[in-house]
């Protein structure tokens, strides 16, 4: 027993010999930004673009020595939690970091069935949250804590609609989306409804859909060539687009097909090779042919990584820059983390023409972002190049 | 009884008589020691936690950080030891012999009123400990609800011995049932509109929503047991599988609830005392249920159909009602789930799903209930905790697993009878030796 009290004790003092505090007492200010990624799961390349962004962002910060508030430089921390692509894992991993970690800030999730309750958690805690890539409208909705980086599917429908109009002066369009996910529905609903807006009731002669994960689209693509329609839009993700363009081609079909921002993955050409040269599609920035800082952020990621960065990448990188400017912004850190939430807040619901890599961003008072959106075409060596640009009225 | 040599004998000395203290503490003492530790962390944890140079109170045990930031192993060993280990072991120490003079007042009395005492002091002792981060709290509260998804297919899988897979279903159910209930009656919400009684009330209503899902589910059970009567084995899987991708389907195309896109601010009604009432009537019933006759009877058809017929067990009906049970259990659970994320959509209920709940179930042992509880805490509480690994946790679990399969084929704790007025039992020391 005695040897048991004694070895306790030295166990103790070794500990505290050897504890980190040993060296460095006190616990200083650091600026603390999550990153809630789905680095493992269903879209694991959408989490890994996110972390190299947040990483390049850091690197720069680390280079400059921290952000400079109110005169004084803070060091900055990024804690970056996987959540698995699972609605429950986001949660989780946005009440750690708020609680445990004790971030300023979070960037993230990036689809729209994480965004939306986590969300529900960064506002319950009062903390500032931009999911960079969430169209559903409730991930922002009645949360004064919640912003986005992106566009909003209401927006991006009417663009579509208009541009095709306005671009081949068609009359009647066919619709091809999967029933089963929440994006290419709620987008395939909002074109049916501006294209009818235009052309009248009718006028969307064929609305087919299928279920995630299936390969074979022949029977909807037959009915659509049968239908009459002149354009076909499919806003599906990159692996299913390749299959719907290819399977399309071999069928028959002779008119243009249409795309939304989710065919913005350096994927979709790699996969569909040149069946989708001369195609459309509608996003956030273009990579071929950008100028400036976007020039600047896409060879600076083609370096590191090795590969031309998404609209993912490029929007997080936004985020993360709209949220060092309204740490910034704030003018002082107080080192009291819910002040500090609430003053971060603040200052980012009155950033005005914030000028991102993805186009010039103010927020409206939902914290969704009035932005332009790029109308891109894939070029003949299958790069996507700018097209147009349509700006919100 | 283990050989004792010579050179070892001071170790072997002091282990037999760890095992002998260890034999000779009741579980209400253990209970007393993990209050006291709990206590110890509420009051002291912030302080022993600053000077030893840690960020915060290590929530999981320290599991999160150590991962993270190997530098501080030392701090987090030291926290353990100084906040829960020599607690527990003062308390227990102190409290051996009153602790079993209680036990034994408490064996007189009803099982009932025994296991509320112990229950009471448990629960003491994780409110205490989870008030401490929500983040536990968030995690305390979803292992409890894989506590009764496990067991409610424990009741199908293990005891009745088919392979059903349609347990993400009757989830799926269960939470959309609830959901719909809570945010049609209480709740002003984007989906129903207002509410249409006083929310005040709903809180009480809620566990009428939770049983309400939990029929939903069984209703569900029913439309695949009726046309997979003659089948077992693979196919009655084949058609549990089936059942699972309709039930989604179905929601994914029912605009009313929301479609692929979900319902979202459910009413926050899953707090700790409601979820842990919840899952402790679920393994109270559940452990009635299978060491009951019907589980008997179970038990004899899955080990031989006509045998069991020929004893006169009515084997259709024990089928029928042990599926509609299991379905139940697994709707509430659903509703649980929904009300605790505050949102849930189809895509929450697939295969990935009916992975993780077998993999617990296979992980913690067939018929038992012990068993499940501990392959639903162990691979919740693992999964959280090796989190920082990213893509490497899903090389260590599935690891895991394959190596609980090859050394042990039926699970950790398998076939085995969870015995509460046991459990609880006064332990003298003169008794064992």
């Amino acid at each position: 027993m005695k040897r048991l009290v004694k070895g306790t004790v030295w166990g103790l003092v070794a500990v505290l010999v050897f504890s980190a505090n040993a060296w460095s007492f006190g616990r200083k200010t650091v600026i603390k930004v999550g990153i809630n990624a789905p680095i493992t799961g269903d879209i694991p390349k959408v989490g890994e673009g996110t972390k190299y962004a947040a990483q390049m962002w850091l690197a720069d910060i680390e280079k400059a020595g921290g952000i400079e508030v109110g005169g004084t430089k803070y060091p900055v921390e990024l804690v970056i939690e996987d959540n698995e692509s699972k609605a429950e894992s986001a949660v989780k991993a946005n009440t750690k970091m708020i609680t445990e970690d004790e971030v300023l800030v979070i960037v993230g999730p990036q689809s729209s069935k994480q965004a939306v309750p986590a969300g529900d958690v960064a506002n319950n805690y009062e903390t500032p949250m931009i999911t960079p890539w969430s169209t559903n409208p409730d991930s922002t909705k009645d949360r004064p804590y919640c912003f986005r980086g992106c566009f909003l599917d209401p927006f991006q429908g009417p663009v579509l609609a208009d541009f095709i109009t306005e671009e081949f002066g068609f009359t009647t369009a066919a619709v091809l989306y999967d029933v089963a996910s929440d994006y290419p529905k709620g987008l395939a609903e909002f074109f049916r409804e501006a294209w009818e807006k235009i052309h009248g009731p009718g006028s969307v002669v064929a609305f087919e859909s299928f279920t995630t994960k299936d390969t074979d689209f022949s029977s909807q693509l037959s009915k659509i060539n049968k239908s009459g329609a002149q354009v076909l839009f499919t806003p599906q993700y990159y692996n299913e687009v390749a299959l719907i363009v290819q399977q399309a081609h071999e069928l028959g079909w002779t008119g243009p097909i249409v795309g939304s921002d989710s065919w913005g993955s350096a994927e979709t050409v790699a996969l569909c090779g040149k069946d989708c040269y001369g195609l459309f599609f509608s996003t956030h920035y273009a990579a071929a042919g950008a100028q400036g800082a976007t020039k600047e952020f896409i060879e600076r990621y083609e370096k590191t990584y090795g590969y031309t960065p998404d609209d993912v990448a490029a929007l997080t990188w936004d985020s993360l820059r709209l949220v060092q400017t309204a740490i910034e912004n704030t003018g002082k850190i107080t080192g009291k983390i819910k002040q500090d939430r609430k003053a971060v807040r603040d200052a980012l619901a009155r950033v005005k023409n914030f000028k991102g890599i993805t186009g010039d961003m103010t927020f409206t008072e939902e914290g969704d972002p009035n932005k332009c959106a790029v109308i891109v075409r894939i070029s003949d060596k299958g790069e996507y190049e700018f097209y147009k640009l349509v700006c919100p009225d | 009884m283990r050989n004792r040599t010579t050179t070892s004998a001071p170790a072997a000395g002091f282990r037999s008589r760890l095992r002998q203290f260890t034999a000779s503490v009741p579980l209400i003492g253990w209970l007393l020691g993990i209050f006291g530790a709990v206590l110890a962390e509420y009051f002291l944890g912030d302080l022993v936690s600053y000077y030893l140079g840690l960020p915060k109170i290590p929530v999981l045990f320290g599991l999160l950080t150590v991962l993270k930031k190997p530098l501080l192993i030392p701090g987090i060993l030291g926290y353990l030891v100084l906040v829960y280990a020599i607690p527990v072991v003062i308390i227990v120490r102190i409290m051996q012999k009153p602790a079993n003079r209680l036990a034994e007042f408490l064996a007189g009395k009803r099982v009932t009123i025994a296991a509320l005492v112990h229950l009471s002091l448990f629960y003491g002792a994780l409110h205490l400990w989870a008030d401490i981060s929500d983040y536990r709290l968030l995690v305390l509260k979803l292992t409890m609800i894989a506590i009764m998804l496990t067991l409610s297919i424990n009741v199908i899988n293990g005891y009745m011995g088919e392979f059903s897979c349609s347990h993400p279903g009757f989830m799926a159910l269960g939470a959309y049932t609830a959901s719909t209930i809570t945010l049609l009656l209480f709740a002003n919400d984007k989906q129903f509109g207002p509410a249409l009684l006083p929310e005040a009330l709903g809180f009480y209503f809620f566990p009428l929503a939770l049983v309400a899902g939990g029929i939903a589910a069984a209703v569900g059970a029913l439309v695949i047991a009726i046309p997979s009567f003659r089948t077992r084995g693979d196919y009655l899987a084949i058609i549990s599988l089936a059942f699972l991708f309709i039930v989604k389907s179905i929601i994914e195309n029912l605009e009313f609830v929301g479609g692929p896109r979900g319902m979202s601010s459910q009413p926050d009604y899953a707090n700790l005392p409601m979820v842990f009432t919840v899952m402790v009537l679920c393994i109270w019933i559940i452990n009635n249920f299978v060491r009951s006759t019907m589980g008997k009877a179970l038990n004899a058809v899955r080990d031989n159909e006509l045998a069991a017929d020929a004893m006169t067990v009515d084997t259709r009906r024990t089928k029928i009602i042990t599926f509609l049970f299991g379905a139940f259990w697994a709707g509430v659970a659903g509703g649980l789930f929904a009300h605790v994320l505050r949102y849930v959509n189809p895509g929450s209920f697939g295969i990935q799903r009916l992975a993780e709940i077998l993999a617990m179930v296979y992980f913690g042992g067939l018929n038992s209930v012990t068993g499940s509880i501990v392959g639903a805490v162990s691979i919740n509480v693992l999964s959280e905790a090796l989190r920082p690994l990213e893509i490497y946790k899903w090389i260590i679990i599935p690891l895991l697993l394959i190596l609980v399969m090859l050394y042990r084929p039926t699970g950790l704790i398998a076939f085995t009878e969870f015995k509460p007025r046991e459990l609880m039992r006064p332990k003298t020391t003169k008794g064992g030796e």
